[in-house]
């Protein structure tokens, strides 16, 4: 069964404005990371690394960066790992779609397949 | 490890090209980043984080277009992911040096896949052959601004796009590129679908299968911000402005040039993987 054209149609803008959102989202952080380095040390090079770890540990460990000194590496981490969350956001959007809006089961079971694969691959440690 | 200003502008560069040619950003600055001095698997791993901002960026704009096909996306995205994350896996364990000789190797022969490209811009409205690819569903329709009209298609020969969709995103994952001249080579050759809807869909599935990759380069330690956050920022505006000089630009020979400087870099890898100079 397919839906009304235009409720396809807002599901695409929806999923264009989650795409620009993100990808907007995170220029603005990684900017703003690079910017506040500059004003602290005088060099807008960031010097920290990122050990080995997975996105999802890698987003609870976010709340233990703390100190102005350590906004820059909270801002660029963020920004990071909202680009990496971008393209999931979309992948559940587009399983909501064809589940509640197109009511087509088999590719619930395709995007499904797609969200599980990426859900593991952000626990990959 | 280069400065800030030379990623940026070396990124802004590589984005420019990369649009220009119609085959990413990653494909230049891996290469130029080595020369650099900067570690090919760190490289790579920050080449294929920034692919995921220029394809979303793009995709947003297609997506709100209407041109972009999601079922053949999704369909495709299950086989992409899984190469990704297979490939991405190869290169941690892989040595340099073999890595090299490998981007070079793919990089000429993505470039010659441009060649190859006989798609047609209307696609075909046959009914598919093959029942799977019947039962997929895969038509579509899209308002052509330039034909100033709406066009029908049908994909065909699912069963045979998914697997080589594999090869593509082991290719994306193995190198951190998005290795879209490929993606829509398939689109085009095997499932016969119209250039705008290969193109923009082969946009989508490039950002969910380079985050498949990006995790495992992430697990493995190898995303380094001070290097990752310089190259988002300058390949996203490149890619901007590569695209919009792009559909201006009816000077082949300019084009030309760019394919040129992809075919020097692609020999250049090669040289110095066989060289044994990383």
């Amino acid at each position: 069964m397919s839906a009304p054209r235009d409720v396809v149609g807002l599901m695409d803008t929806l999923i264009g404005w989650i795409l620009l959102a993100g990808v907007s989202i995170s220029v603005v952080l990684l900017s703003l990371a690079l910017v506040w380095q500059w004003v602290v040390t005088g060099s807008p090079a960031l010097t920290f690394a990122l050990p080995g770890t997975s996105l999802v540990s890698f987003l609870l460990s976010l709340g233990a960066v703390t100190g102005a000194a350590s906004a820059p590496q909270a801002l660029a981490d963020l920004g990071l790992a909202v680009l990496m969350l971008t393209p999931y956001v979309r992948v559940l959007a587009s399983v909501v779609f064809f589940a509640f809006v197109e009511h087509d089961w088999k590719y619930v079971a395709f995007t499904s397949f797609v969200g599980a694969v990426l859900t593991y691959s952000l626990f990959l440690r | 490890m280069p400065s800030v200003a030379v990623l940026i502008a070396v990124s802004v560069v590589a984005g420019f090209i990369g649009a220009m040619s119609g085959m990413g950003g990653g494909i230049v600055i891996i290469p130029v980043l080595t020369l650099l001095g900067v570690d090919i698997k760190q490289a790579i791993a920050a080449s294929i984080i920034s692919v995921i901002a220029t394809s979303s960026g793009a995709a947003s704009a297609y997506v709100r277009d209407r041109i972009t096909n999601l079922r053949v996306g999704m369909f495709l995205e299950m086989f992409t992911i899984v190469g990704a994350i297979v490939g991405a896996t190869i290169t941690i364990v892989s040595g340099r040096a073999i890595l090299f000789v490998v981007f070079g190797l793919v990089l000429l022969a993505s470039w010659g896949a441009l060649f190859l490209e006989r798609g047609t811009e209307r696609g075909t409205q046959e009914r598919p052959r093959d029942r799977f690819t019947r039962s997929l569903d895969l038509r579509g329709t899209f308002y052509d601004a330039g034909e100033r009209e709406t066009i029908r298609y049908e994909g065909q020969r699912s069963w045979l796009g998914g697997p080589f969709m594999f090869v593509a995103g082991l290719t994306a994952g193995l190198l951190g590129i998005g290795a879209g001249a490929l993606k829509v080579v398939i689109f085009e050759l095997i499932m016969r679908l119209p250039s705008k809807v290969s193109t923009t869909t082969s946009n989508l599935i490039i950002g969910v299968t380079a985050l498949a990759g990006t995790s495992v380069y992430l697990a493995a330690g190898l995303i380094d911000p001070a290097l990752a956050a310089p190259v988002v920022l300058g390949i996203l505006p490149g890619a901007l402005i590569g695209t919009r000089v792009l559909v201006r630009l009816t000077n082949r020979s300019v084009r030309l040039f760019f394919m040129v400087v992809l075919v020097v870099l692609g020999l250049e890898m090669i040289w110095r993987g066989l060289a044994g100079v990383g």
